[in-house]
């Protein structure tokens, strides 16, 4: 991967998306200047062909970028608004301007992160999908929580598209998201065990606390191996996707979350309650990835069913066949 | 703080072993019920290694001139993840291909290294382990067996135990103490092999909880080994022993001690229920396993991909092994539990498999260096100690 894309990531992020800017944009406030310098670094059209006027990357070479998106909690729809626009390009659709939502489908409308803001809502239904306005859509607010917003429009709104279902796309920009998300959580965990002083030593001192973060390393480890693995392209779906991939990365990022939020929050004691501290910005990102676009049970169900009508009948070769670190062989 | 594991892939001429492996598989492990399968690197069968040697699929790692294939980590692992997953029983010669093998050609003489490697290829040579005592376990530099200088080679006086196959076996790979005493730790520890045949060592095999006799006691009495017993360096022991720890402790053995128990149980769910008939709790279940494997596969491909590069992520190799086990342990307690609702009853060889694997589960994280410890070398790894 370009490591020099990953590093201008870092670099806008940083000075972008900084706690204050994050915090500002969950508050309601304008995503323009962050999402303008999103725009100009070209990271929405980051895998739109380049024929049709983007960079033509693939997953494998965003997901850093996504990861680093995660890691500053960044409330902003790029991994989706990447992946939405090339479904567009491909398909031979205009491509609006501005940052688009993937919703799931829900009740006649569509559920969308609680947070943060986008310009067009792209909602997966019969026939392809419909591009529709963020700025004409009704808030059922009986239906709304901290894990989405669900939103309705009239009756004719939107456009009509012909792009494929985007529900594993989505789920892979969210596997993305949290494994980055996750790493931070790691690394400021690390640092308060090593700061925060009890019974004359740092915490960190402790063999329980050693025990617990080592197991939340190993979390994080796998959930960047299960990002990876979900990144290799070898599947038909936008970007190269691959649904089982996706189905496995999913469900052990989602795994792993769970862990990593519970140990993080106990590590931090009561100071990772705080509305102050950052820790709950990336925690509060896990739980919402975590189902959005399903979760461990959808996902698990799905892969299981998928194994049992499938031609290999032992794991380990249903695992080389379809979910090994790279493509398979022509030959194999 | 410890670097990410990028993704490595097991290159195509490796990958081009594997039919040929499964071919043979497919006869020789046909008439073994999967409850016998399912002792994994534990089932021990001497034929059976012989008839791996005869194909060349011993030593495969070590260099042509000493009898092996010249082959790198990826065929072995290759090999070895197709023996496992089939339930092979790799017992007899498993420690001498792992680790022993590599062992003497990393440390060992040119004399050691022709005399003993063409042997292991052979399946001639069988050998064990024998770090832990009655007083050492996890604390493994308080060793007090003791090999002393003596004449023209050593005399050795203690005991060893949990001794994989020491009953079986020719010779023993021993951490001892050569000088200093306990107090002085790691410094003063050697490595030595051990005739198992030479008068004054007594082996008592130690029966386990599901009724096999895997490991022994040994208890070495005024042993007389030649000088040329010793492997390495005299005081190196404590770092002989841990370069090998990456070796031991990242691989597929670490994630597929259960696959038998997995296949067999996906097997059934597949035959008894028809396609499309399983129970949304077993098929939601089954995905589960599925995604755990295929990400602790990725992680233990990728840890041999650093190794291949000559790195010793001996960190990385501890976060694979704990994870690893932890899955391997989850599929007995799941698969009991799924097995437990009403419903067809399954048949016998899968509940005897997943009672032998239930009876072994906690096995597989003491094995190997326990999960505190390897959680204490994580920790460490990310500067918390
Ligand atoms: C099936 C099997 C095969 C084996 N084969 C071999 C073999 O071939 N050769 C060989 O040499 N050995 C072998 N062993 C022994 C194995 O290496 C030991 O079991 C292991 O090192 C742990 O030692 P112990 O059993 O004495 O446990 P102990 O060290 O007594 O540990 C007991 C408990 O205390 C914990 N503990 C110990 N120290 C600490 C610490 N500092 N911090 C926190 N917790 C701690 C442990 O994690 C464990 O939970 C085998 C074991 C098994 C089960």
């Amino acid at each position: 991967m370009d490591s020099l894309l990953v590093r201008s990531a870092e670099e806008l992020f940083s000075r972008h998306a900084d706690p204050t800017a994050v915090r500002a944009i969950r508050a309601g406030g304008s995503p323009e200047v962050l999402w303008g310098e999103l725009e100009r670094a070209g990271f929405p059209d980051a895998l739109v062909p380049e024929d049709a006027g983007g960079a033509g990357l693939r997953a494998a070479e965003v997901l850093p970028v996504l990861m680093a998106a995660g890691r500053f909690a960044v409330p902003l729809p790029l991994g989706e608004t990447m992946l939405a626009r090339a479904a567009l390009a491909a398909a031979g659709e205009e491509v609006p301007p501005g940052a688009i939502l993937l919703g799931e489908p829900l009740g006649g409308g569509a559920r969308v992160p609680a947070i943060g803001a986008a310009d067009w809502v792209l909602l997966p239904g019969d026939n392809g999908a419909l591009l529709l306005p963020m700025a004409k859509a009704a808030e059922d607010e009986g239906a709304g929580s901290p894990f989405g917003r669900v939103l309705r429009w009239p009756g004719g709104a939107g456009r009509r598209l012909a792009v494929p279902d985007l529900f594993p796309a989505g789920a892979w920009a969210e596997v993305a998201a949290m494994a980055g998300a996750m790493e931070r959580i790691l690394e400021s965990t690390v640092r308060h065990a090593g700061e925060r002083q009890q019974f004359g030593r740092p915490v960190a001192a402790f063999q329980a606390v050693q025990q617990q973060i080592s197991v939340m390393t190993e979390d994080v480890f796998a959930a960047r191996m299960a990002a990876q693995l979900a990144s290799v392209p070898d599947g038909d779906g936008v970007a190269g996707l691959n649904p089982l991939r996706v189905a496995a990365a999913k469900l052990r990022t989602g795994e792993a979350a769970v862990r990593v939020s519970a140990i993080a929050h106990a590590v931090h004691g009561a100071m990772g309650i705080t509305e102050e501290l950052d820790l709950h910005l990336l925690t509060e990102r896990l739980r919402t990835g975590r189902v959005r676009f399903g979760g461990e049970a959808h996902w698990g169900g799905w892969l299981g069913r998928r194994f049992l009508a499938g031609d290999e009948t032992e794991t380990l070769a249903f695992v080389r066949a379809h979910l090994g670190p790279s493509a398979p062989e022509a030959t194999a | 703080m410890i670097g990410a594991l990028p993704l490595a892939a097991i290159p195509p001429e490796d990958e081009a072993l594997r039919p040929e492996i499964r071919a043979f598989l497919r006869d020789a492990v046909a008439d073994i019920p999967p409850e016998r399968r399912a002792r994994s690197w534990m089932g021990f069968n001497p034929e059976f290694s012989r008839k791996l040697a005869g194909r060349g699929w011993l030593g495969l790692t070590f260099p042509r001139e000493y009898g092996g294939a010249g082959r790198g980590a990826f065929a072995r692992y290759v090999l070895v993840e197709e023996l496992l997953a089939a339930g092979a029983p790799v017992s007899a010669h498993w420690i001498a291909d792992r680790q022993s093998g590599p062992l003497i050609q990393r440390f060992g003489t040119e004399a050691q290294r022709r005399f003993y490697l063409p042997r292991i290829c052979r399946a001639e040579a069988f050998f064990c382990i024998g770090m832990s005592e009655p007083n050492t376990g996890s604390d493994l530099a308080s060793v007090t067996t003791r090999a002393v200088r003596e004449g023209d080679g050593w005399r050795l006086n203690g005991a060893k135990i949990w001794t994989t196959n020491a009953q079986h076996s020719h010779y023993m790979i021993a951490l001892v103490r050569t000088g200093g005493t306990a107090a002085d730790r790691h410094k003063g520890l050697s490595q030595i092999i051990v005739d198992l045949h030479a008068p004054g060592v007594r082996i008592s095999p130690i029966r386990d909880l599901a009724g096999d006799a895997h490991f022994s006691e040994v208890v070495f009495e005024d042993v007389f080994l030649p000088l040329d017993a010793l492997i390495g360096e005299e005081g190196s022991g404590w770092a002989q022993v841990n370069a090998e720890l990456a070796f031991e402790r990242s691989g597929p053995e670490r994630v597929l001690s259960s696959a038998v128990l997995l296949d067999e149980w996906a097997r059934w769910l597949r035959e008894a229920s028809g396609v499309g008939n399983a129970s949304e709790a077993a098929e939601a279940l089954l995905g589960r396993l599925l995604a755990h494997l295929a990400v602790l596969r990725a992680m233990s491909v990728a840890v041999t991909g650093r190794l291949m590069e000559g790195e010793s992520p001996v960190v990385e190799a501890a976060l694979v092994k704990d994870l690893g086990t932890e899955f391997e342990q989850l599929i007995p307690v799941v698969v009991a539990d799924i097995l437990a609702r009403p419903g067809p009853v399954p048949p016998g060889p899968l509940m005897r498999t997943l009672a032998y694997t239930a009876a072994m589960a906690p096995s597989f994280s003491l094995r190997g260096g326990t999960r505190e410890i390897l959680r204490g070398m994580i920790a460490r790894g990310m500067g918390l100690r």
